[in-house]
Parts: C-alpha cells; structure tokens; sequence
C-alpha cells in the first residue's frame, strides 16, 4: 500500500476573514506538489451516501511548491545551553527515578540506551544513563561504569555516580527504595578512569543525551535547531542535582536536601557552606510545575527549557498519600514523568500561506495537497468570522478540543482488546499504518505512551491524521468525528442554510461574545471534551434565549484545559485532561496524579466535579457500542404542543432513522438520555427514544453503576437507549437533544429527504427565528420534582 | 470457560454456517456484527448470531481478547476498494504485516476468513491451565485496553 508521503498542519485551527493562514508541510519523496484552499461538504466516500464532495474556493490559492522533507524529533527533555559551569573536571550526579522501559524489544521504536542526566556526545562528556540491557550506567568520555542489577521497572530508585578527576576514582551508586525478601543487596561499584573529560558544545540533557550538532536541514526542528537529542527516557525523574566534586555517600545524601538557600541569615546556596561552594545545578521539578521551565534553585540559574511536554504535577518519591492536588504539596510532585514519543510541537519551516479574503464565507476548509504521482492530503481549518461580524444567524461550533483528544488515536493497533469494544475485527486506515510506524507523531489521549502510562496531552502543531476527510474510524467503521461532522456540514449546504462556524478554542478565550449574536447554536456529533470556560458560554448563552441543538451524544465529559505555557503560540495548542475515577477509560491516572499541570484544576469527568452532563443540554450519556446503530420511534410526549412542531410531516408510528451511514441507522455509537437526577431540567420532554433496540455490545456506561452485574447490555438494560429530548430554557430560549453520535450520518440519506433530515429541519427552522421562541401555554408554568414526581404513578424512585 | 470446538465438530461446523450468514446479511451496512439483517445491508430488524447462538458468542469473545502479539486485523488498503489482512506486531513502532495476498473487495468477508483462521490456530483449552504462563502474573492476561 501506498506510504503516506505528503503530511502537514496550519498554524491555526480558526482563521478570521482578512488574516493569514500558514501551512507547514513534509512532502517525503516528490519533488513538488500543488497547494489548493477548497471547501468540505461531505468526506463519506460511502457509495451509499453522496459521496466525497469538495468545492472551489473564490480567492483560492492554486500553486506548485518545491518538496522537501520535514521530521518530528519527538520524544521530552530538557536541555541547558552549555556552558563554562558545566564544563567540570570532576563531579557527582544524582537523582532519583522511576523507569517504565528499563529493557526494550530489540526492534522497538526508540530500543538503545536511555539518558538520565548528561552532558555526553559521541563518546566525550559526562552522564548518567540507562544502558539497553537496563542497567543504570554512568560514563566518562567512552567509559562505562555499570551497576550490578538492571533497574526494577516502575519503582523508585536514588542513583549517584561522582568522579575524581585527581584520582581518577568513578564510582555509582544504585540504591533501590523498594526492597523485596528476596533481593540481593546492591553494593556500590567502582573502577578507575585514566582520562579526562572532554567537553563538546553539547547542552546539558535531562532524560536525554545528545546526538550531534548539525546544519542538516531535517535537524532545524529539534530544539535547539540543529541539536539532536537521541536516548529519549521513559519514566519519572526527581529532583537532580551536578556537583563539581566527588562528594562522599554522607555528602551526597545532604545534597538531597538541593539549594536550600533560606536558612535565617545565610542566602547562598547548599545545604551547607561547604557543598553551596560546588553546586552546579539543582533542579527542583516541583517549582513552576504550571511551566514548561525546569527551574534551577543552585547559584548559576541553570533552568533547563522542558521540550515536548513532559506530564508534571506527578507524584514524587516522597509521595505521601495524604495529599493528593500538587498545589498543596508541590514538594511530593518533584517528578516529571517523560515519554519517548511526547511531541509539543513539529516546529516545522512554513511552506505556504493564505490569506482569507476578507469577504470569505465562515465554514470548513482545508488545504488540499496533491502530487502528480497520485500523493494526496487535505489539512482542515475553519474561517470564523469576528466578533460582531457575524454572517448568519447559524452557528456550527466545531468540536476541535474532541479532535485534538482523538489526533493521530492507536488504539486499533496499540489495544489487542479494541475488538471486545467494537464487537468485529478493527479494520485500519492507510492513516492508522503510517501512525503505527511513525509513532514521532504522537498519539491520541485514548492512547498510551509508548511506555503504557496514559497519554494526557494533545497538541495541535503536528499533523493530525485523524482530521481527515475520506477517513472512516474504527470504532464505527464509518466517519467519526471531523468527517463525521462533515455529514451535518452537507446537510446545511444541501437544504441551503447560511451558517458560520467556530471552534471550541474560540468559544473558550472569548466567552459569550462568541455565541450571543447566534440565534441558534449547532453541535457536531460527538463533543465529549470541553474547556470550563467554554461550559459557562453554553450555559449563559441558553440563560439568555439562546437555541441548542445538540446533534450528537457523549459530550460535556471530560475536564480540558489548554496549557498555558504555549499561549504565546496561539488559542489552545495543547489541550490537557486526565483519566481519573471514573468514565469510560482507555487509561486511568495513577493515584495522585489527578490534577491538571497547566491550570491546576482537577481533571476527570465534569460530572465529579458537579457540572453534570445532562445540564447543558438536558441529556448525558448512559451507554455506548460500536456494532450496528438502530433507529428512534416517537414518545407521546412528542405530542405535547410544547413540542409537537418538531414532528410536522412525521407520522406517528414512523420508524426515524432505521437508515445511515453510520452503523446504519440514528440511534447508535454512543447515546445520551434524560435523567431529572442527574441535571435534565423536570420540564424536559422525551420526544423519541431508542429503547430495547441496541445489540449486547451497547452497555451501560460504569458511571451509573456501583456493583459489577449481568444485565447491562443492549438487549436488557432500560438504560441502555438514547432519548431525543426537548425543554425550554428562559428568556424564549431553548435545547434540542439528538442524542446519538450516529443521528448525523442519517440526515445526507437519500439527498437528505428522510424522517430525520426533516426532524431537525424543523427543529433548526423554529430555533434560527428572530427573538424570543413563542410562550409556553399558561398552564405549562408549574414547579416539577426531580425524582419526586406526584403527577407520575408509580413507586418514586431516588437516585442512588 | 467456553473451549474453541475442535475440527471437524458439529458445533464448530454451525458456528462458521452462523457466522457466514451474518457476515454475509452485514454486506451495505456501516458497521458490522456478528447478528444477521432480515434483510441484507438494513439494520432495522436484527436476529441470530450473537444474540441467539451464547457458545457463539463465547467463541467469539474468547478470540477477540487474545493478546495483541499477533492478533489478526483488517487493513484497508484502497479507499471502498480493497481491504487485507494483517498481524499486528505488538511493538511499538512495528507496523502490521500482512498475510497473505489474498485482497478482499468487501470489508465483511475478511471478518468471516479471520474468525475460520482462529479456529484453525487456537487450541480448544486456550485460557485454560493448560496454557498457564508468567505473563498471567504481568497483565497479559487482562485483555489489554490500549
């Protein structure tokens, strides 16, 4: 099969009218491509919808560039520039650790030798390292001193090595902290080295070592341009420390205690006078956890710039137990945990740009690439318009936060038991082969590092293969999310609605003011991840009379923030969540480590932290599977004159949506329903529901229960359904719930003329209405309980 | 726990007749299950397969948990055009490789080939104590996520 030879990204996700878009692109063996802006309608290459559908675009651009190659260096570390401080004759390295992948498969990805603390390049410097059979290692120049026992992996270990250049006497120390019956004692060893340290340019590295200083064109990505670090580490580092001397072990174990500057009246460095006399460096990774700056508290300032976004907020060596949010003890999170195939950003060269004509229609576009031999790639981006220069009524808000949590996802390939979830065999795109090989491109926050712990960045300044048109996912062996979004996209231009779009990041910097001139607000199919701040719009948008269509299920789940240490490069770079107690969970954060780095906040899922799902929209999601999808039939609630407008052209017994191009019909993937106990407002009608359709692979999701159990599958739980649902919100405003993730792969069925295409016409056409929605009938104005309903009988039920 | 038939068994003979005729009805459908559509490519009426054949579905279960080492998997290889089967490395940076050549036209039929090929190659005590090994005492047997 062909390799992907053409891959690339923008600097931005949203682009306003009249700014300038850049893209950034590998073209990997053609000597050239053309470069076209064209409009998404459909990415479905289903022959049973209408097809993969793109368009012109006035003011396009339509240009050949050169190619030329360009590689992610993936993998965290932090580095110091070099300098004379570093530049020692002797010395003593210390630090505690906590590998992941002391050994590696001899054909693993990144399978050699892993670097701690160095100063070491092509055989001159110091540091140190694991070596491949996994043992700790220290080395002077091309010598090696080596421990006697590999490292245990996933435990604490405090490694020292000191070297006297007078003497030549190297010695290490591996002390592990967790001690079995049954493990030998592990001396010190040591041995004599005759020569001296040469020094190289090279910079300093923490979980890394350096590869070579090079003008190569393919080495301008790395950070520092031109420097290559290879050795990338996997595990948890803690609080290291350079001393220009050999200290004694009795030396070594004071200078645990790090700089220590803050003792009465002495403010120099050192846990002493004597060792602050020969500190080069002591990192304390449990300042500025909130940063990308690995802050240095010894006399000469040495933070080293972290690249690649290590996870900090982890827990230390000296992790208690009691404290479990860093800000309260950042002194236990003096741990940062670094991954092979972290990746902040490609850091790529610009290769072309575009600037949005300033009368360009908000909607989705994307970079077509093509090459003669038949090379092809597409790199998405939205135009939104400013704020108060709005061109419809409309607005789609793209779920870019849910695209950035699933970029470049593995798990088909990472996870042996996707198939139990699925219910078939996984079925991968030429996308899902180049990630399995190019695993420099990072993963997904469904995946796991290369090392197995769970992956809780996602940046967008790398190519997502993913946000891809003609790109059908595993789990629904169809379009999911981005081309999914694509079937509502269709529907709009094909029932010829004027629409604006924006995305999730700008719903978050901006607030309200992004959506309050909409009439109505649409969703995508599946916006599971969400920023706080862009919850409180939502909210404060329907407070106020605004319309939700909520065209999906499964969203408003998991805690996001963006990390502010990137900022500087745009609105939401890298998103951040955390896999805590509970949710459906393709990883689960360690004890302790449940706080987000960037913001603090505690991650998980929104709804443990009181902002239930069913609030923002008045359904949350019970169940999901990932077979085949059903279909919806009509509740006598969708009778009630509240509502019944909805349902005009639609009779009664109608089966709605037994079609699609989503596991073939509406109701399907993952579904939401109503629940007044977990925040669906008491006046909320269930208008259709899909009860007692779904196969055994649907089961009830874990957050509604307490006690492992038969029965919570499709065929027999009552839960295990999705609920279009329908209530008003004040001032004429309103939430329409669709409340499946498959719903949008029925409207483009049979050009759009279907029961489901005319639902949320209906629907779409009373929420896009100027001013407020008529008043409910009088008698409509009741106060209503949330499990205590007097007016329903039947025993009351309370929630658990 | 369900033993994998052994060849040339009644039932193992049922259930790849089962299994077929559910591949075969799933053909249109985006999606698939091992249940049958009344009609062929529409989901609104689902019957037999997993829902009504339990040793089925048992089977099916017990061979969809095996270890990532290995396991069987469908690559598209054309766009709607041509799918493959393939092995995944397990490795991280290892892609799959495939097997074989033959190159299906369908995305249904290589569901059907890969469920015929683990029969073939799981014994009928696979999971049992039979098979015990110290990976148990390292995850390797808990169905791994991701």
């Amino acid at each position: 099969m062909s390799a992907m030879r053409l891959t690339g990204y923008a600097d931005k996700f949203g682009v306003h009218p009249g700014d300038t878009i850049k893209f950034l692109i590998n073209c990997d063996g053609p000597s050239e491509y053309k470069a076209e802006i064209v409009q998404m309608i459909n990415g479905d290459t289903n022959p049973r919808g209408p097809g993969f559908i793109e368009k012109p675009v006035p003011g396009s651009l339509d240009e050949t560039f050169s190619g030329r190659k360009q590689i992610i260096h993936s993998g965290s570390y932090g580095f110091v520039e070099d300098c004379k401080a570093l530049r020692v004759d002797s010395f003593t390295l210390q630090c505690w650790i906590w590998p992941t992948t002391p050994t590696t498969h001899p054909k693993y990805w990144k399978h050699g030798s892993q670097g701690l603390v160095t100063k070491w390049m092509d055989g001159k410097g110091y540091g140190l390292f694991i070596n491949p059979d996994g043992h700790v290692e220290v080395r002077v120049n091309g010598a090696t001193l080596t421990s006697a026992v590999k490292v245990r992996d996933h435990a604490w270990h405090f490694i020292a090595a000191t070297f006297d250049a007078e003497t030549g006497d190297l010695t290490l120390y591996h002390e592990p902290q967790i001690q079995y019956a049954l493990d030998p004692v592990v001396e010190p060893v040591t041995t004599k080295v005759s020569e001296k340290i040469s020094h190289t340019p090279v910079p300093a590295a923490i979980a890394a070592y350096g590869s070579e200083i090079t003008d190569d064109p393919l080495a301008q990505s790395s950070l520092p341009a031109g420097v290559v670090f290879t050795g990338k580490y996997n595990g948890k580092i803690d609080t290291p420390r350079i001393c220009k001397v050999a200290l004694s072990r009795l030396e070594i174990e004071t200078m645990k205690l790090g700089a220590q500057p803050g003792l009465t009246e002495r403010r120099n460095s050192g846990p002493t006078g004597a060792l602050s006399e020969v500190i080069v460096a002591a990192w304390e990774f449990s300042e500025g956890i909130d940063t990308i700056i690995a802050k240095d508290c010894g006399p000469y300032r040495l933070d080293a710039r972290l690249v690649n976004i290590p996870t900090r907020g982890m827990t230390g060596h000296n992790w208690s137990g009691t404290v479990f949010d860093w800000k309260q003890a950042p002194k236990e999170y003096g741990a940062i945990s670094f991954h092979d195939d972290d990746v902040d950003d490609a850091r790529w060269e610009v290769d072309f740009e575009w600037t949005v004509p300033e009368d360009c229609k908000s909607r989705f576009y994307a970079a077509k690439l093509t090459t003669a031999d038949g090379d092809e790639d597409y790199i998405p981006f939205w135009v939104v318009p400013r704020i108060g220069e709005e061109q419809s009524k409309i607005a789609v808000m793209v779920p870019t936060i849910s695209y950035m949590a699933y970029a470049n996802e593995h798990v088909a390939c990472n996870a042996g038991a996707a198939e139990l979830f699925v219910y078939r065999v996984p079925i991968m795109q030429h996308q899902n082969m180049f990630l399995a090989e190019h695993r420099e491109y990072g993963g997904s926050i469904y995946d796991t590092h290369t090392d197995g712990t769970g992956i809780c960045f996602s940046s967008r300044l790398r190519p997502i293969l993913s946000i891809r048109p003609k790109y059908d996912h595993f789990l629904a062996q169809a379009p999911w999310q981005y081309p999914a979004d694509l079937h509502l996209i269709y529907w709009l231009e094909t029932m010829g609605y004027d629409y604006d779009v924006f995305t999730d990041e700008d719903l978050t910097y901006d607030g309200l003011a992004r959506i309050e001139n909409y009439n109505v607000i649409i969703t995508g199919s599946h916006p599971e991840h969400n920023s706080g701040t862009q919850l409180d719009a939502l909210h404060n948008y329907t407070q106020r009379g605004g319309r939700l269509m909520y065209m999906g299920a499964d969203a408003w789940y998991w805690v996001h923030s963006f990390h502010p240490a990137y900022d500087d490069k745009g609105r939401g770079v890298v998103t951040e969540m955390r896999r805590c107690e509970s949710g459906i969970r393709t990883w689960r954060a360690d004890p302790g480590e449940y706080y987000h780095a960037g913001t603090g906040e505690l991650g998980g899922m929104w709804r443990y932290r009181g902002r239930y799902l069913h609030s923002v929209a008045g359904v949350g999601m019970s169940s999901e599977g990932f077979d085949v999808s059903r279909y919806f039939s009509r509740t006598p609630d969708s009778n009630d004159p509240r509502v019944s407008w909805a349902f005009e052209g639609i009779e009664y017994d109608e089966n709605l949506g037994n079609f699609g191009l989503v596991g073939g019909g509406a109701a399907g993937l993952e579904l939401d329903i109503v629940d007044t106990t977990l925040g669906s407002p008491p006046h909320t009608l269930t208008v259709a529901t899909s009860a007692g359709r779904h196969t055994e692979a649907y089961l009830l999701v874990m957050e509604d229960f307490g006690f492992n159990q038969q029965g919570l599958d499709g065929t027999t739980h009552p839960r295990v359904r999705g609920d279009i649902a329908y209530h008003e919100t004040p001032n004429g405003g309103a939430c329409f719930s669709f409340s499946s993730i498959a719903y949008c792969g029925s409207l483009p069925w049979n050009n759009c003329d279907n029961n489901i295409s005319r639902l949320t016409k209906n629907v779409l056409d009373r929420f896009a209405m100027d001013g407020p929605l008529p008043a409910v009938p009088e008698s409509e104005i009741k106060y209503r309980g949330r499990a205590d309903y007097a007016d329903v009988e039947g025993p009351v039920r309370l929630p658990a | 726990m369900e033993p994998i038939p052994p060849k040339g068994s009644p039932e193992r003979d049922s259930m790849i007749k089962e299994h077929k005729e559910c591949t075969e009805s799933m053909k249109g459908v985006a999606g698939f299950s091992i249940l049958k559509c009344k009609t062929q490519g529409d989901t609104t009426e689902l019957e037999g397969g997993v829902h009504e054949h339990p040793h089925l579905k048992r089977v099916l279960l017990r061979m969809r948990g095996e270890s990532v080492v290995g396991k069987l998997i469908i690559v598209c290889t054309k766009v709607e055009e041509e799918w493959r089967i393939a092995r995944l490395s397990g490795i991280r940076g290892v892609p799959p490789e495939f097997v074989g050549d033959k190159v299906y036209t369908n995305e249904q039929d290589a569901q059907h080939d890969i469920f015929l090929m683990r029969l073939e190659e799981l014994p009928e005590t696979a999971g049992m104590p039979e098979h015990y090994n110290p990976g148990w005492k390292r995850r390797d047997d808990n169905w791994p996520v991701t």
